[in-house]
């Protein structure tokens, strides 16, 4: 079983420590417009939420694990309900790499694998080093490609 | 190339016409009014934006072209972005063609073309005549029927037992009916089936019925013996009792007309239904003012679906579901979907099995754990209702009847039991079944090869208990509105088992279903 790159933390606690000032801009506009918040309230609820962001980050990485198995991908994941995914080959459909603003800056990328079922682009295994996702791809296509090459749906 | 019925060209320029003409009406007269232009270049904005808008329409139906060229569908469109589109003609899941009131009047029918991925409908044809909906539907369809070398060749495999009633030339595949629906039958099946949406729809026609409902409040106010005059001094000088008399007629004649309007509801969506087989398609059609109808390639079908209310149980009924893996736009409206809306349950099964064959299911329920689990669930449930009642009572009403609410804990055990008992999952030779509900049961029967992904889920609770869901997804509609096959709360072992099963089972029914395709 392989873990994502250690860095990954820092992206998904970046995130909601942004999703966290979004909210907390709400808050002032709100405050500003229409009732009084009190803002030490305020910015401590954003720092319990960076801070809850963060453990969930670290135990959110520490959970994270992928391996390519004989006939599927497999995946491990989720923190509070803890899921176990099997993507069979054959049900590869295509296989992208993609790298947001925020992925290529911290040098990362993730690569999703679409399949024809309905939760298809749930598949994205993220927090990968770009050189390491684009061999993860290539394997994948082959992967698929080498699996029975029969009607997808 | 062919073009869409000039008529429903007529109508969509004539709409765009008014439509043009009714904003400008509005843009014009607050044109004159903002930039003080003299009174009568208030006519000359509707004109020119209605000569706009139509001729914009106008363009768009002469430059929408499609046909069937060997085995594919070519649409060209846009006006001024144009677009190309080629559809295999055997990608396409199935066929749904749609007939509004107006179109039924000029004899015109919508033909949309669903494909499997994608989120919307990837053709639609709006509107052409009757004849022409008819002949695309069997162009499609004989291309199913002709072309086994095509990637969906398993169509053989599946139509089997179909195929030796439909050995008719590919030409005319003879057509079989296998239900329709008498207006008794429809009746029963509307008050039956009562639809949970009933009573919102109801509340959020309300506003519109405003006099009715006061008229019908003053009525209530008579009948428990206060003065015919709606006023909030007059409910506070009630005593409880009455209080109490007059939500529970009032909430009666709600519950009432809820039901009187899912009956209409269903009457109007399932109106001299019909349901035909033809060679390898199921094709229905219903609706009283809308006329819905289409076609279910039986090779493209992903689950089977039965499901059987309360009521339907009690009566030996059950509601077939063939689902496929086109789009369905998210509401039942949009056709696709249900293949047999009521019928009795032998009858149901048989047509599953003729569809997916398989044998009696024998459904391996849950470890009692599971049980003591909803029973928490439950409890949890209960106490919240209890605690709140409390909280209402000790603020507003002050009856001291808060207590009675505890009453919720005695449901708690007979609840948890049903709930656990209707639950479970069945490995059969060919097929994954999965069932649950006890209002509304559903049995949802997964052909192993039609499996694509599968999740294995646990929440911190079944965790607590060495319980998981397994969740076998598959290309089907359903399953992005939350339907897919779930097997709940099986023993964490018995889950590892589940999907070690199901994987394998894909391979080798895939290979098989190859094989037996001569390929």
């Amino acid at each position: 079983m392989e873990s994502l790159h250690p860095r990954v933390r820092f992206l998904w606690a970046g995130r909601s420590a942004i999703a966290g000032l979004v909210l907390l801009g709400l808050l002032v506009a709100v405050d500003r417009l229409f009732v009084a918040v009190p803002l030490e309230l305020a910015v401590g609820g954003w720092v319990a939420l960076v801070l809850v962001g963060a453990v969930h980050a670290v135990l959110a990485h520490r959970i994270w694990r992928f391996a390519l198995e004989d006939d599927s991908l497999f995946l491990v994941r989720g923190v509070v309900t803890r899921t176990d995914t099997s993507v069979p080959y054959v049900r590869v459909q295509h296989v992208d790499t993609t790298r947001g603003p925020v992925e290529r800056t911290a040098g990362l990328a993730s690569v999703v694998v679409y399949t024809a079922g309905s939760r298809g682009a749930d598949i994205t295994i993220p927090g990968l080093r770009p050189d390491r996702a684009t061999e993860l791809r290539e394997r994948l296509r082959e992967l698929a490609g080498e699996s029975e090459a029969t009607d997808a749906v | 190339m062919r073009r869409l019925h000039p008529l429903s060209g007529a109508v969509s320029v004539g709409r765009g016409l008014v439509q043009g003409a009714f904003f400008g009406v509005i843009a014009g007269t607050t044109m004159v009014g903002v930039l003080g232009l003299p009174a009568w270049t208030i006519p000359l904005v509707p004109l020119a934006l209605a000569l706009l808008v139509g001729g914009f329409a106008l363009a768009r139906y002469y430059r929408f072209t499609y046909e069937i060229e060997g085995d594919t569908l070519a649409v060209d469109s846009g006006v001024f972005a144009r677009q190309s589109r080629e559809i295999p003609l055997g990608r396409i899941q199935n066929v749904d063609i749609t007939q509004g009131v107006v179109n039924r009047l000029l004899g015109l029918a919508v033909v949309a073309f669903e494909t499997a991925g994608g989120a919307t409908t990837e053709a639609t044809l709006d509107a052409v005549d009757e004849a022409e909906a008819d002949r695309l539907r069997r162009l499609v369809q004989r291309h199913g029927e002709t072309s086994p070398e095509s990637g969906e060749a398993p169509a053989e495999a599946d139509g089997e037992s179909l195929r030796e009633d439909a050995s008719a030339p590919a030409a005319g595949p003879d057509t079989e009916e296998l239900f329709a629906f008498d207006l008794r039958d429809l009746l029963t099946y509307a008050v039956v089936s009562v639809r949970p949406a009933a009573p919102v729809l109801l509340l959020v026609g309300l506003p519109l019925g405003i006099d009715i409902l006061t008229t019908v409040l003053r009525y209530n106010l008579g009948v428990v013996g206060g003065p015919p005059s709606l006023s909030l001094a007059v409910l506070e000088a009630f005593g409880p009792p009455r209080l109490v008399a007059l939500a529970l007629l009032t909430l009666a004649q709600f519950l009432v007309a809820a039901l009187v309007l899912s009956v209409a509801l269903t009457l109007v969506e399932y109106y001299d239904f019909r349901l035909v087989r033809e060679g390898d398609d199921l094709r229905y059609e219903r609706g009283l003012l809308r006329r819905y109808s289409g076609t279910i390639p039986l090779s493209k079908v992903q689950t089977v679906s039965i499901r059987e209310n309360v009521a339907m149980r009690r009566f030996g009924l059950a509601t077939l579901v063939v689902e496929t893996a086109g789009y369905s736009g998210g509401s039942q409206e949009s056709a696709q979907g249900v293949a047999i809306p009521m019928a009795p349950r032998a009858d149901v099964y048989a047509l599953a099995r003729d569809i997916e064959p398989f044998d009696d299911f024998d459904f391996e329920r849950a470890p009692t754990r599971a049980r003591r689990r909803y029973a928490a669930r439950f409890a949890i449930v209960a106490g919240v209702v209890t605690a709140v009642g409390y909280a209402v009572d000790t603020f507003l009403l002050g009856s001291g009847y808060w207590w009675v609410l505890g009453g919720l804990f005695a449901l708690v055990p007979p609840a948890a039991h049903l709930r656990w008992r209707h639950r479970g999952v069945a490995l059969d030779d060919d097929v994954l079944a999965t069932r649950s509900g006890f209002w509304r049961q559903t049995t949802r029967v997964v052909p192993y090869y039609r499996v694509q992904t599968v999740f294995v889920g646990r929440s911190p609770f079944q965790r607590r208990r060495d319980l998981a869901t397994v969740t076998a997804d598959t290309a089907s509609t359903s399953s992005i509105f939350g339907g897919a096959a779930r097997a709940y709360d099986v023993d964490d072992e018995r889950a590892a088992q589940l999907r070690d099963t199901l994987r394998e089972r894909l391979y080798t029914d895939l290979l098989e279903r190859r094989r037996g395709t001569g390929q």
